[in-house]
C-alpha cells in the first residue's frame, strides 16, 4: 500500500511541476503569439483592402466579421475569420469579399490537413477558382468550383464553408437576398433529383401535389452514417413544414444536410417523373 | 596516449559511432518527414537537441527520486513538458519554422532517440555526463538531418536555404528542372537509403 502511494505521489509531483512550468511559459508566449496573429490579420486586411481606413468587428455564430470602410465611410467589403472542420482538425481562414459580395481573397491561417494531400487548400491553384465568384454564384463542388481528387474531404469542407460564409456576409452585411425557390409554378407529380456526395450520389424523390411538397424520400445515399442520422428525417420534415428550401442547416452534419436540400432543389428543377420531359 | 576522457567519449560517440540516424536508425519519423529543406531539417534537429539536452539533465538529476516502476511515465511527462515548451517558444518567436515543422514538433515527444537516451543513459549516469551525452547525440541527430535535408533540397528543389524565396539560392540557374521525387516522402526513403549505404562504406573503411 505504501509503495502504491509512493508511486502515485511521485507521478503526481512530476505532473504538477510540469503543469506549473507549462503555465509559466504559456503566460509568456501567449501574448506574443496573439499579438502576431493580430498583426497578420491586419496585414491581410490591408492587402485585400488597400483603401482601408476603418473597420468594425461583428460576430455571428462565433465567427468574426470585419466590415471595412474607406476614408469617406464608404463600405469596401467584409473580411471574415472563419473556422471550419477539415479532415483532421480545424481549418482557420480569412475570406475577403468586396461590397458586391464578390470574393477577392482567401488566406488559410492555420490547418492540420495531411501534408502533401489535404494541404492543397493553401495553394493558389485551389484558391484562385474562388476569386471573382460572388453571392449569386452557386459555389458548389462540381458546378463552378472543383474539389481536388485525393483531397475531397478537405477541399469540400472549404468549398462548403466558403459558400456559407459568403451567404452569411451577403445577407447580413451587404443587403443581398437569396431568391426564394418558387413553388407556385410546379405541376403535380413525383420529382426525382440527385447530387454528388463524398462517397456517392444522394438521390431523393419529392412528391408535389396541391401546391405543396407532400413528401420527401431519400432513395439512395452514401453519407457517413452518423452524420446522415443527424439530419434525416429532420431536414426533409423541415422542408415540408416550411414549404421552402432555405431551411436552417445548423448541425454537426452540415454537408449531409446541404446535400439533401440540394438534391430536393435538383429534383424540383427538373420535370416530374412519368410525365415525360426529363431527358 | 592519455587516459580516455569519458566526457569527450560521450560527446563524440553520439555524433559518429552511435549516430542516432546513421548507426542506430532511431527517430526516423522526423528524419523522413521534415528534411525537404535544409533549414527545416536543421530547425528540427536543433529543436530535438534542445529537448534531448533538457530531458537528459532533468532525468539524470531525478534518477534517485523516480521509482523504477513508474520511470517511463515520468520520463514521458518530462519530455512532453519540454517539447510543449519548445513548441510554444517556436510559435511565439520562430513562426515560420513552426509552420514548416508543423505536426513534427509535438511528435518530438515520441521520438525514440530522446526516450532511448533517457532510458539507456541519463537514468543511470551523473548529470554532467548526461548533459554531454545529450549534446553529442543531439548534434549527431542534427548533423544527420542536415546532411539528408541538404541532399534532398539540392536534388529535389535545386536550391539551398529555401523555401523562403528571399534566402533561397538557385544552384543551377533558372532553367534547371529538379528531381521532384526527392522533395516528396518517397524520395526521403531513397535519399536516406543511399546515405546509409555511403556512411556504412565510410565507417567500414575507417574501421569505426
Amino acid at each position: 500500500m505504501r509503495e502504491v502511494m509512493r508511486l502515485s505521489i511521485t507521478l503526481a509531483v512530476v505532473a504538477i511541476v510540469s503543469a506549473a512550468l507549462l503555465t509559466g511559459v504559456h503566460n509568456v508566449t501567449e501574448p506574443v503569439i496573439r499579438e502576431r496573429e493580430q498583426q497578420e490579420y491586419l496585414e491581410a486586411l490591408e492587402r485585400f483592402f488597400p483603401a482601408l481606413d476603418d473597420f468594425e468587428t461583428e460576430e455571428i455564430n462565433g465567427d468574426q466579421f470585419d466590415l471595412v470602410y474607406d476614408q469617406d465611410g464608404e463600405k469596401l467589403g467584409v473580411m471574415a475569420a472563419v473556422q471550419t472542420q477539415g479532415y483532421e482538425g480545424t481549418i482557420t481562414y480569412n475570406l475577403a469579399v468586396d461590397a458586391e459580395a464578390e470574393i477577392i481573397g482567401i488566406l488559410v491561417v492555420s490547418h492540420s490537413e495531411t501534408p502533401g494531400i489535404g494541404d492543397v487548400i493553401t495553394t493558389d491553384n485551389f484558391q484562385e477558382q474562388f476569386i471573382g465568384k460572388s453571392f449569386e454564384d452557386p459555389l458548389e463542388a462540381g458546378e463552378d468550383v472543383d474539389t481536388v481528387s485525393g483531397a475531397t474531404i478537405s477541399t469540400e469542407a472549404m468549398i462548403g464553408s466558403i459558400r456559407r460564409t459568403v451567404t452569411t456576409i451577403g445577407e447580413n452585411f451587404l443587403g443581398k437576398e437569396r431568391q426564394a425557390f418558387g413553388l407556385e409554378d410546379l405541376t403535380d407529380g413525383v420529382y426525382r433529383g440527385s447530387v454528388e456526395g463524398t462517397y456517392g450520389d444522394l438521390v431523393v424523390e419529392v412528391e408535389f401535389r396541391d401546391g405543396r411538397i407532400q413528401a420527401i424520400e431519400v432513395i439512395e445515399q452514401n453519407e457517413t452514417e452518423a452524420y446522415f442520422m443527424e439530419v434525416y428525417p429532420e431536414i426533409p420534415e423541415k422542408i415540408i413544414e416550411e414549404q421552402e428550401l432555405a431551411v436552417d442547416v445548423q448541425s454537426g452534419a452540415t454537408l449531409s444536410a446541404e446535400r439533401i436540400v440540394a438534391a430536393v432543389r435538383n429534383a424540383l428543377e427538373g420535370a416530374p417523373e412519368g410525365e415525360g420531359g426529363d431527358n | 596516449m592519455s587516459a580516455p576522457n569519458p566526457y569527450l567519449d560521450d560527446l563524440s560517440k553520439g555524433i559518429i559511432k552511435e549516430n542516432p540516424v546513421f548507426r542506430m536508425l532511431l527517430g526516423m519519423c522526423p528524419v523522413l518527414g521534415v528534411t525537404g529543406y535544409f533549414i527545416n531539417g536543421l530547425g528540427m534537429g536543433l529543436a530535438a537537441t534542445a529537448v534531448l539536452i533538457a530531458s537528459n539533465v532533468v532525468i539524470a538529476a531525478l534518477k534517485n527520486f523516480i521509482p523504477p516502476q513508474v520511470r517511463i511515465p515520468c520520463f514521458i511527462v518530462v519530455i512532453a513538458t519540454f517539447v510543449t515548451i519548445i513548441e510554444m517558444v517556436l510559435q511565439a518567436f520562430q513562426p515560420v519554422l513552426y509552420e514548416a515543422l508543423g505536426v513534427f514538433v509535438p511528435l518530438i515527444v515520441v521520438n525514440c532517440v530522446i526516450l532511448g537516451r533517457a532510458e539507456a543513459f541519463a537514468s543511470k549516469k551523473p548529470v554532467l555526463r548526461a548533459l554531454v551525452d545529450g549534446v553529442g547525440v543531439g548534434l549527431g541527430f542534427t548533423l544527420a538531418l542536415g546532411i539528408l535535408a541538404l541532399v534532398r533540397e539540392v536534388a529535389g528543389q535545386g536550391t539551398i536555404m529555401g523555401p523562403d524565396p528571399e534566402s533561397a539560392i538557385l544552384l543551377f540557374g533558372q532553367g534547371f528542372q529538379p528531381m521532384g521525387l526527392f522533395g516528396q516522402p518517397p524520395g526521403a526513403f531513397i535519399a536516406l537509403g543511399l546515405l546509409l549505404g555511403l556512411t556504412n562504406v565510410i565507417f567500414k573503411k575507417f574501421n569505426i
